[in-house]
C-alpha cells in the first residue's frame, strides 16, 4: 500500500513538474537544440549543437535578446514585462484597498440585502471575459481607454475584486469585534478604529488577498488580448503573437522570457503555501 | 461612544458596489441591448432589427456552427472536470498519509493552477510537437502510440483536455485533501471496532463525508471549464472546429467576422448558462454555509 502510494505521488509530481522543467531547460538551449528528435537534457558544455545523443551546450542566447524588439515590431519582452507589472501592481493595490474596505463594512454592519449584494459580488467572477468585452470595448473607445494601462487596471479592479472581498471578509471575521469595539469606547473614531485597529490585525490576509489578485491579474488573457492588443500589451498577450511564425518560433526565447514570468508566481505560490486553499476557494473553505 | 451616522457603513460598501455596478453590470446590460442591433466592430451607427439576431442563431440549418460549439465546450467540461475530480481524489487519497517532506510535495503538486494557462499553453505546443516533442519520445520510448497531438482534428480536443487537466487536478486535489482531513480520526477508529472492510469504510464514510467539497470544487471547476479560451487560443487558435468553444466563437464573431450584434445575442445565450450555473453555485454555497453554523 505504501509503495504504490509513493509511486502515485511520485508519478504525479513528475508529471506535474515535468513542464515546467522542460521550460526552465529549453530556455538554455541553443535554437536547434529545441526541435531535435531526440530530447537533449543534459547541459554539457562544448557540446556540438543539434549534434546527436541528450547532451546539449548551454548559453544565455534565449535571454540575451529579451531586450531587443523582434524585426518588425516596435516592443521588445521587457517592455511587455513592465506593462504586465504596472497593470499588476496597481490593481492588485487597488482591488485590496476596495476589497478590504467593503469586506470591513459587510463583516461589522448590519446591512439591507447583504448576502444578496455578496453573491452579486462573487457571481461577477462567472461571466466569461469574451461575453461581456464588446460592450466593455464600446464603452472604453467612448472614454479613451483602449490600449492603456488604466484601462486593463480598472477591468482587473473590478475582476479581482469578488476574489478581494470574499477572502478579506473571511479574514475580517476572524478578527473579535471586542478588539475594535473596546477602541470606540475610548472615543476612537470608527475611521480610525479600523486604519488603527483593524487594519494591522488583517495585515496577513492583506498580503495574501494582494499575491491572489497579482497572480490572476499577471495571467489574465482574453480581456487582455481584446483590449490591449495595439498599446500597453502584456506578457501573455504578446506570447500568443509569436505563436504565428511556426517555421522559426524562437523557443529558446519564449522559454526564457517564460522563465522570468513565471519565477515569480513560483515565488508567491511558495510564499502563500499555507493559504493556497482559501485563495482558491475564494475563501469559503477555510482548513 | 457616539452614534454612528448611518451613512458610515454605506461608505465602507459603496464605492465597491458601485464599482462592479459600472463595470460588471453595465456592460452585462449594454450587452442584451446590442443583442438586438446589427452593430458592427469598427462602426459607431447601427440600428434596431428586433430578434434577428435570435433567429440567425436557432435557425440551425444555416448556422451549424453555434451548436458544434456548445457540445465541444460541453464535452470539454464534462471530461475535464470528471477527469480532474477523479485524478485529484485518489492522488488526495494518496497525499493524506503523513510522510517527510509533505508540505514541499504538496507546494510542487500545487505549481501548474497558478500559472498563466495562456503563456504555459503556448509552450505545451513544443512539448506536444509531434516529431519533437518530449511527450511523444516519452511515449515512442515506452513503446506507445506517438499520435500527430496538435494536427489530427479528432485529437486537438484531447490536447486542450490534456493540458486542462495538467493544469487543474492539483486543484481537485486540494479540495479533496481538505474534505478528507475534516473527517476525524475516531469515526474511522469505531469502523474499525465494527471490522468494516477497507472498501466499506471508503463508500460508507471517506465518500460521503468528503462529498459536499467535492461537489463545490467540481462547481467552481464547471464555471470556470465553461469560460474556456486561453488554452484553445495558445494550442489551436480560435477557429478550429474541431476546439471552438464559445468563447472561442463569441471571439471570432465579434472581432475576427466583426459582428457585435450577432455575437452580443451569443453572448447573452452564453450568459444564461453561466448564471444558471452561478446560481446553482451560490445557493449551494449558501446551503453548505447555513449547515455549518447549525453543525
Amino acid at each position: 500500500m505504501k509503495v504504490l502510494r509513493t509511486l502515485v505521488i511520485a508519478l504525479f509530481l513528475v508529471v506535474g513538474c515535468l513542464p515546467l522543467i522542460w521550460l526552465g531547460i529549453t530556455a538554455f538551449k541553443h535554437h536547434p537544440d529545441t526541435i531535435t528528435s531526440s530530447a537533449k537534457f543534459l547541459p554539457v558544455p562544448g557540446a556540438p549543437i543539434a549534434g546527436d545523443g541528450i547532451a546539449f551546450s548551454p548559453t544565455l542566447e534565449g535571454f540575451e535578446h529579451l531586450a531587443e524588439p523582434h524585426p518588425g515590431v516596435e516592443f521588445s519582452f521587457l517592455d511587455h514585462l513592465l506593462n504586465s507589472i504596472i497593470i499588476g501592481v496597481a490593481s492588485t493595490l487597488a482591488s485590496v484597498a476596495l476589497g478590504t474596505s467593503c469586506a470591513y463594512g459587510f463583516s461589522r454592519f448590519r446591512i439591507p440585502g447583504a448576502k444578496d449584494w455578496l453573491f452579486f459580488v462573487l457571481s461577477t467572477r462567472f461571466m466569461p471575459p469574451l461575453a461581456v468585452v464588446a460592450p466593455v470595448l464600446i464603452m472604453y473607445r467612448a472614454l479613451d481607454l483602449p490600449n492603456t494601462h488604466l484601462g486593463l487596471i480598472v477591468l482587473y479592479t473590478a475582476f479581482n475584486l469578488s476574489l478581494s472581498v470574499w477572502l478579506m471578509k473571511g479574514f475580517i471575521d476572524e478578527i473579535p469585534r471586542a478588539y475594535e469595539e473596546s477602541a470606540l469606547v475610548d472615543g476612537y473614531s470608527r475611521a480610525s478604529a479600523f486604519f488603527r485597529i483593524i487594519l494591522p490585525h488583517a495585515r496577513t490576509g492583506m498580503a495574501v488577498t494582494a499575491v491572489f489578485c497579482l497572480i490572476s491579474a499577471w495571467n489574465e488573457f482574453g480581456f487582455a488580448m481584446t483590449l490591449n492588443n495595439a498599446g500597453a500589451v502584456t506578457v501573455p498577450v504578446y506570447f500568443a503573437g509569436l505563436q504565428g511564425n511556426t517555421n522559426g518560433v524562437p523557443w529558446p526565447q519564449i522559454a526564457a522570457g517564460a522563465l522570468i514570468f513565471v519565477i515569480p508566481i513560483v515565488v508567491f505560490t511558495v510564499l502563500v503555501r499555507d493559504h493556497l486553499l482559501r485563495g482558491v476557494t475564494f475563501g469559503t473553505i477555510k482548513q | 461612544m457616539k452614534k454612528e451616522s448611518p451613512l458610515l457603513k454605506v461608505g465602507f460598501v459603496a464605492p465597491t458596489l458601485l464599482f462592479l455596478i459600472t463595470f460588471n453590470l453595465y456592460p452585462l446590460l449594454y450587452n442584451i441591448v446590442l443583442s438586438f442591433t446589427n452593430k458592427q466592430l469598427s462602426q459607431d451607427e447601427y440600428e434596431f432589427i428586433g430578434g434577428h439576431n435570435y433567429q440567425a442563431i436557432f435557425d440551425a440549418a444555416s448556422n451549424p456552427k453555434f451548436g458544434q460549439a456548445l457540445r465541444t465546450t460541453a464535452e470539454f467540461v464534462l471530461f475535464a472536470v470528471s477527469l480532474e475530480l477523479v485524478l485529484g481524489f485518489c492522488l488526495a487519497l494518496c497525499m493524506q498519509a503523513k510522510f517527510r517532506g509533505k508540505p514541499l510535495v504538496l507546494t510542487l503538486l500545487l505549481m501548474p493552477m497558478m500559472l498563466s494557462p495562456a503563456v504555459m499553453g503556448l509552450f505545451w505546443n513544443l512539448i506536444l510537437s509531434a516529431h519533437n516533442g518530449i511527450l511523444n519520445q516519452v511515449l515512442g520510448g515506452a513503446g506507445l502510440p506517438t499520435p500527430h497531438w496538435l494536427t489530427e482534428p479528432s485529437l486537438k480536443l484531447c490536447a486542450v483536455l490534456l493540458v486542462d487537466v495538467w493544469m487543474w487536478t492539483p486543484y481537485m486535489m486540494l479540495i479533496a485533501l481538505a474534505g478528507l482531513n475534516a473527517i476525524p480520526g475516531y469515526i474511522y477508529e469505531a469502523a474499525e471496532i465494527d471490522r468494516a472492510s477497507r472498501f466499506t469504510v471508503f463508500r460508507r464514510i471517506t465518500l460521503p463525508m468528503c462529498a459536499p467539497l467535492l461537489l463545490l470544487a467540481v462547481l467552481f471547476r464547471a464555471t470556470d471549464a465553461l469560460k474556456q479560451f486561453d488554452l484553445v487560443m495558445a494550442l489551436t487558435g480560435p477557429n478550429d472546429t474541431s476546439t471552438q468553444t464559445l468563447s472561442a466563437l463569441l471571439y471570432q464573431l465579434t472581432f475576427a467576422n466583426q459582428k457585435v450584434g450577432l455575437g452580443s445575442a451569443y453572448a447573452c445565450i452564453v450568459l444564461v448558462l453561466v448564471i444558471a450555473l452561478a446560481t446553482v453555485f451560490t445557493r449551494y454555497l449558501d446551503w453548505l454555509a447555513t449547515k455549518r453554523q447549525g453543525a
